[in-house]
């Protein structure tokens, strides 16, 4: 029992990381209709920021996170602003190889600002505590609680506020929105800093564990996608459950089974599941008219 | 009166594309003999080499790209398994090179056609991250299965023996991709112009048209994706054999990134943008951004140099570099037009 209520909690905290960042992913593709590989090296970059803010300053790790958060919007607004918006006309093979070039520009960016070594970046607590035999950190509790009420609040805003509407409509029909007097622009570009942000507390979320380099953010950059894929892209929940089930058999398979191929059976897996739903757990049949 | 012309020059026009793509090869095949007379750098030969293979593999991702709109990020790992199991073929098992070279393509084909038909159902872009999953699984094997892979310090092979007595040495073996190459080159135009091409072409047009014509969308996707895969197999195996050394760090996302910066930059659906892109890419970097003072030290600039170029291609120049001499003659005769007519007037 408690290594079962142990592998829960340990899911719940990966799988609000992967959540995080299939959101950010998600909102993008429902807006600009275009998936962005270059989430995670745009997390990956922003991580490396917040360690330098870190060790510059000394500021407590959770002002540092927030501050992180502030230049991944910045850099989002930046990347929509720059490249994102000049590609409307772009067909969408092409815009996703734009998101593509981009993984090139950061990844190549990254080393050249911050240097080839992996940095460390701290937990926001220290401490652990004991709940029925299962043993979870301060931290971890902290992640869990972040991410829920993060995904609470935005999915909030997306159904009551005006924002939110602004981005649904966005989302279903964006030459109709505009049409509308919706600034279609502007909400794109929110899309690309909020789905910034969201990625880099992903980033921040996992770096106490696996320090910040280079290629922190690529397994959960695959899992986010796949998360997508799972869940259907058509709805804004449906990968966000999704990277919570992913969360979830995750632990499972690297407890049960093998943490060595947890990830590649994993992707097995969720491939198989793809071939017997097609359009995602949640999702519906995309009907095409000509 | 027409000029007469030599026969020679008469069959090289009357065959244009074949007769350019031999023409190509045999300045290839030259540049070996530059290096023995000490003229070229050992070192360019190396960096040729590893371009003519990626023109290979980037040949194939062309033909997925640009006919069937799809985008395959495993390119790296299925040019990485041709590696290892051309090396564990080879030198563990001692079997000849041919028959290595067909099952080191055969095998990543099957894996590319499974995943295939799993994520070519529903919509385009599922390919990508299904490939990017399958790149990922293979690179945990390449790390992992130390028994035939030797895990991180990785793999040797050595130059290749074909028929069973021709001992190739390193020039040998550079002639040897140049003809693959051209054959390559040669087999793609073929496939393009044929009832396959013409296929892919109605695709790219309009998938429900292409669809109302009884043209069956999934197995034609299926096809170029399995073709996208046996090039890179194939350019996988090549590089095996030249550069005589693998190790799975050398085959993550960004090598399959660059294989796609090679065909955007250079030209979607064109043969010899292929190869020019391959040039820019790999070339560019190796041969001069290196050697530049300032800009050489820093880690990562081609990798920027790369994603700039991408992006500005698609946005600016969407057809490719390869068609820059095209385009630089119309503006001349623009201008030459415009010259006249002022000057007429005047």
């Amino acid at each position: 029992m408690s290594i079962f209520i142990q592998i829960l909690l340990n899911s719940l905290e990966t799988g609000g990381v992967y959540a995080l960042a299939s959101l950010g992913i998600i909102l993008i593709f429902r807006t600009s209709n275009t998936t962005n590989y270059a989430q995670g090296s745009i997390s990956m970059f922003n991580a490396f920021i917040a360690t330098y803010i870190l060790m510059g300053t000394g500021l407590p790790a959770f002002a540092v996170a927030i501050l992180a958060m502030l230049s991944a919007f910045l850099v989002g607004v930046l990347v929509d602003r720059i490249v994102i918006s000049r590609a409307q006309k772009v067909n969408p093979v092409s815009k996703q190889i734009i998101t593509l070039g981009l993984i090139m520009i950061f990844l190549g960016l990254a080393p050249m600002l911050f240097g080839t070594d992996p940095l460390q970046f701290p937990r926001f607590i220290y401490g652990a505590h004991t709940i029925m035999g299962a043993n979870i950190s301060y931290n971890a509790i902290l992640n869990i609680i972040i991410g829920i009420v993060i995904m609470i609040f935005l999915f909030l805003m997306l159904q009551k506020s005006k924002w939110g509407l602004a981005v649904r409509a966005t989302a279903s029909n964006d030459i109709v929105a505009r049409m509308m007097g919706i600034p279609t622009p502007l909400i794109t570009m929110g899309s690309w800093a909020i789905a910034a942000s969201l990625g880099t507390l992903a980033a921040l979320m996992i770096a106490p564990t696996s320090s910040v380099n280079l290629s922190m953010m690529d397994g959960v950059q695959i899992i986010a996608l796949l998360a997508c894929v799972l869940g259907g892209f058509q709805t804004f929940y449906g990968p966000v459950v999704a990277a919570y089930i992913i969360g979830f058999a995750s632990n499972f398979i690297s407890f049960y089974i093998s943490s060595v191929w947890s990830d590649s059976i994993l992707y097995v897996l969720i491939l198989i599941t793809i071939l017997f739903k097609p359009n995602g757990l949640f999702g519906k049949k995309i009907v095409k008219k000509v | 009166m027409r000029k007469r012309e030599n026969k020679l020059i008469q069959v090289y026009k009357s065959k244009k594309p074949y007769s350019d793509y031999i023409l190509f090869g045999i300045l290839l095949i030259t540049l070996p003999i530059l290096v023995d007379m000490g003229w070229l750098k050992y070192s360019y030969l190396t960096t040729i080499a590893s371009i003519l293979i990626y023109s290979i593999v980037a040949l194939g991702l062309n033909l997925l790209v640009g006919y069937s709109g799809l985008i395959s990020l495993g390119t790296a790992g299925f040019m990485g398994l041709g590696t290892y199991l051309a090396a564990f073929l080879t030198k563990d098992l001692n079997l000849p090179f041919e028959i290595s070279l067909t099952i080191s393509v055969l095998v990543p084909m099957v894996i590319g056609i499974l995943t295939g038909l799993v994520s070519l159902r529903i919509e385009g872009y599922y390919l990508a991250i299904a490939t990017l999953a399958i790149s990922e699984i293979l690179r945990k094997i390449f790390v992992e299965f130390e028994v035939v892979t030797n895990g991180f310090s990785g793999k040797q092979a050595s130059y290749p023996t074909l028929l069973g007595f021709l001992d190739l040495g390193r020039n040998g073996t550079f002639i040897l991709i140049v003809v693959f190459l051209i054959g390559i080159m040669i087999l793609t135009y073929n496939l393009i112009n044929s009832y396959t091409g013409r296929a892919l072409s109605t695709m790219r047009g309009s998938e429900a048209a292409a669809q109302a014509m009884g043209i069956n969308i999934f197995k034609y996707r299926l096809l170029a994706f399995a073709i996208a895969v046996a090039y890179s197999a194939l350019g996988g195996v090549l590089y095996m054999h030249f550069v005589k050394y693998t190790y799975p760090n050398a085959w993550t996302l960004t090598l399959s990134l660059n294989i796609l910066a090679v065909i955007i930059i250079g030209g979607v659906r064109s043969i010899p943008g292929t190869v020019l892109g391959a040039f820019v890419v790999f070339g560019i970097p190796d041969l001069i951004l290196k050697r530049l003072p300032l800009i050489g030290d820093i880690d990562g600039a081609a990798y920027i140099f790369n994603g700039v170029l991408i992006i500005l291609t698609i946005l600016f120049y969407p057809l490719g570099l390869i068609h820059i001499g095209k385009d630089l003659k119309k503006l001349r005769f623009k201008l030459r037009k415009r010259k006249e007519s002022y000057s007429e007037q005047a």
